[in-house]
């Protein structure tokens, strides 16, 4: 019942939503009791996961741990990201950038975006999840190109086009997999199937399988060399979208990547995905770390910023054992957080000075102070700096690896020193000097301030001291994987 | 299986192998969607027989979505859009043709060699069915990436799927009804929105051509 509602709320606001007449309000409302409902059932959810280790819905709808963990993060981010909107859309509106047909279409699509998210998490069978994941990819080409803008559309079209053929690779590898277990339980092959009759693979075609899905859903997680639409993507899509990309959808798209390196360590061993995840993640790292220096825009900048976070949660689980997985789902977990709180601080840049090129962003501190604060604390949470929780995170994923692969973790520090000058180097011109003369100060909203706030006080409150349940969570889900 | 049976398809993939090559020669986009069509049928062709000689009732519904997805619907949408913008060459190609020729055979040769030898291992009886699969894959995916026209990738991504399904097929997945509802009428709306994306393109560029869109790196 739990995952029929959370599935179900947010399709059904979406199509509420779609036959709204001219009441911004109500498209408003609709959103917010939707992501409301989705937080609150996830709340449920983790609290029965905690006690009984799994929630079972029906054959093809269930959640565990590490399903539940991310269910809970997921619903938190659309929640917050949601109210968010409310404020940025109606700033929108008000300069006349968008009319009521886009509002509702926004609304619409987001909806449909947080309720494929949902499915993918919670059903059980390996091709529902690629199915929606590949409608995560219609909707967001959508919403890249909400402002119907040229470099937009071609934005969109790269999106589309890298991100389809993409979860093509995916699907060939998932059909492989499947072969596995085809004929068994009437064609409805679940992962635990999967898990079973993975070994009646020859070791080279499970390779090949694992390659092809990592390759697939690597593409939509953004590591390096699949990460070419990121920047593009994320430089034109609505803030609020961005950080649903960054901080939610990652996760979901990562989250195949863990089943499917799961069942193929059951039966190969965990050396050939380690190493592949090992190698990609490195990659993304040290890439990102050159790259961020030569950015013009924020939003490519932290676009960037998410390909090294990409990195680093590769690298955790690369390296392995319960050390490395608890450390990559943290900071899974913490990167949500932050890159949203940076998302949403970075969308009141927008609001405030309508570009999101570097070099028009100056003396924001004396314009929006409070959104300022939160970009900085967002900034330095981002680049690991302590006490936040991201240090603690890559803290473990060093000491995952610091034994047995001493000179990746050399590379990898050096790469994570690089971002964090090429970030300071960036923040530092936009939160100081003068600001322009035409540039008033004071803060676009609540509703466009209090969202950055609520994040940054839940990302506090767990890089401190995790709660009971999101722990046992964790520690579960580490289980799942390692097991 | 039935040695008729086995001829039918085949005939079937070799048709669909060849289609895949010969568009990367043709240049009017009404032959490239013709092409596609053909290698759609082909495809269907064989899971149908496929399906008659297995018995699998769900093969048989996946081949008629197949045929009314890729051989009516889509085609469908991509002549309407040819004829709305008089769309008669597809754009050109970054590589010449004795070039993409080379490729294509080279392509064609990789795919018999050891590295994909384990393939086979999933339907020993299905060898040749499951290498031509995987070469029309390469060689639609590499028409992705060589042709400059959007109307040429979306031909080469939905190319690639008829690939998938003909490999699919080749190594006797079966799966419910149901999800191949799903697959399907998330390939629906995929041609939906990227033929949506397609006119939209035209009227902001002028053009179908992807290499003349420059405007994010302004």
């Amino acid at each position: 019942m739990l995952l029929t509602i959370i599935i179900l709320t947010p399709i059904i606001a979406a199509m509420l939503s779609l036959m709204v007449k001219r009441r911004v309000w109500l498209l408003e409302v609709y959103a917010s009791v939707a992501a409301l409902i989705e937080c609150g059932i996830a709340f449920v959810l983790a609290v029965k996961v905690g006690e009984s280790g799994s929630y079972v819905a029906s054959h093809y709808f269930s959640n565990n741990a590490l399903d539940t963990l991310f269910t809970v993060v997921v619903t938190i981010i659309s929640l917050i990201i949601t109210w968010y909107s409310i404020g940025y859309l109606r700033k929108e509106k008000e300069k006349n950038i968008i009319g009521f047909r886009r509002v509702r279409q926004y609304f619409v699509l987001l909806n449909a975006f947080i309720f494929a998210m949902l499915l993918a998490l919670s059903t059980t069978s390996p091709t529902i999840m690629w199915i929606a994941i590949e409608v995560t990819t219609l909707i967001t080409a959508l919403l890249i190109t909400f402002y119907n803008k040229p470099s937009a559309l071609e934005a969109g079209w790269k999106y589309l086009i890298i991100n389809s053929v993409g979860l093509l690779f995916a699907f060939l590898g998932t059909i492989i997999f499947l072969a596995a277990a085809s004929g068994t339980d009437g064609g409805f092959i679940a992962w635990s199937e999967l898990m079973t009759y993975a070994g009646r693979l020859h070791p080279v075609v499970l390779k090949i399988g694992f390659v092809l899905v990592f390759v697939g859903y690597g593409t939509k997680v953004g590591l390096v060399p699949m990460h070419t639409w990121r920047p593009d993507a994320y430089s034109k899509a609505p803030m609020p979208i961005v950080a649903l990309l960054s901080g939610a959808l990652m996760n979901v798209a990562f989250l195949a990547i863990i089943r499917f390196k799961s069942i193929t360590d059951s039966v190969i061993g965990v050396d050939f995905s380690s190493h592949v995840l090992m190698f990609f993640g490195l990659l993304s790292i040290i890439v990102a770390g050159f790259t961020i220096f030569a950015q013009e825009n924020y939003k490519r900048l932290l676009a960037w910023s998410s390909v090294e976070h990409a990195g680093v949660i590769a690298l955790g689980f690369g390296f392995g054992g319960r050390i490395g997985v608890f450390a990559a789902l943290l900071h899974m977990l913490y990167h949500s957080l932050a890159k949203s709180l940076l998302f949403c601080s970075a969308g009141n840049f927008f609001l405030k000075y309508g570009s999101t090129k570097l070099k028009e962003i100056s003396g924001s501190l004396k314009s929006i102070p409070l959104s300022s604060v939160l970009f900085l604390i967002g900034f330095l949470a981002a680049t690991g700096v302590p006490p936040f929780g991201i240090f603690r995170s890559e803290l473990y994923v060093m000491l995952a690896g610091i034994g047995e692969h001493p000179i990746l973790i050399g590379v990898m520090t050096a790469g994570l020193a690089l971002t964090f000058l090429g970030f300071l180097k960036q923040v530092s011109a936009m939160l100081f000097g003068n600001t322009p003369q035409h540039i008033e100060a004071g803060e676009a909203s609540l509703w466009t301030t209090i969202p950055p706030v609520l994040l940054l006080v839940v990302f506090i409150i767990l890089g401190f001291s995790l709660p009971g349940f999101v722990e046992k969570l964790l520690v579960s889900a580490t289980l799942l994987i390692v097991q | 299986m039935e040695t008729l049976a086995v001829e039918i398809i085949i005939i079937c993939e070799v048709v669909a192998f060849l289609t895949v090559f010969f568009m990367h020669l043709v240049k009017e986009n009404a032959t490239l969607v013709g092409l596609f069509v053909l290698q759609s049928a082909a495809i269907a062709i064989g899971m149908i027989v496929f399906a008659f000689e297995r018995g699998a009732f769900g093969l048989g519904i996946t081949a008629l979505l197949t045929v009314l997805i890729k051989a009516v619907i889509a085609p469908s949408f991509f002549f309407r859009l040819i004829a709305r913008h008089h769309l008669k060459f597809s754009g050109t190609t970054y590589l010449s043709v004795p070039v993409t020729l080379g490729i294509l055979i080279l392509l064609t040769l990789i795919v018999d060699s050891t590295f994909f030898a384990p393939l086979a291992s999933l339907a020993p009886h299905s060898k040749q069915i499951i290498l031509l699969s995987v070469a029309s894959l390469l060689i639609s995916f590499f028409l992705m990436i060589n042709r400059k026209g959007a109307l040429s990738q979306i031909i080469g991504v939905l190319a690639f799927e008829n690939s998938i399904v003909s490999f699919a097929t080749a190594i006797e997945l079966e799966q419910t009804v149901g999800l191949e509802f799903g697959v399907a009428f998330d390939l629906l709306m995929w041609v939906v929105i990227a033929t949506v994306f397609v006119s939209m393109m035209y009227r902001h560029f002028g053009s179908l051509d992807v290499s003349g869109m420059k405007r994010l790196r302004e």
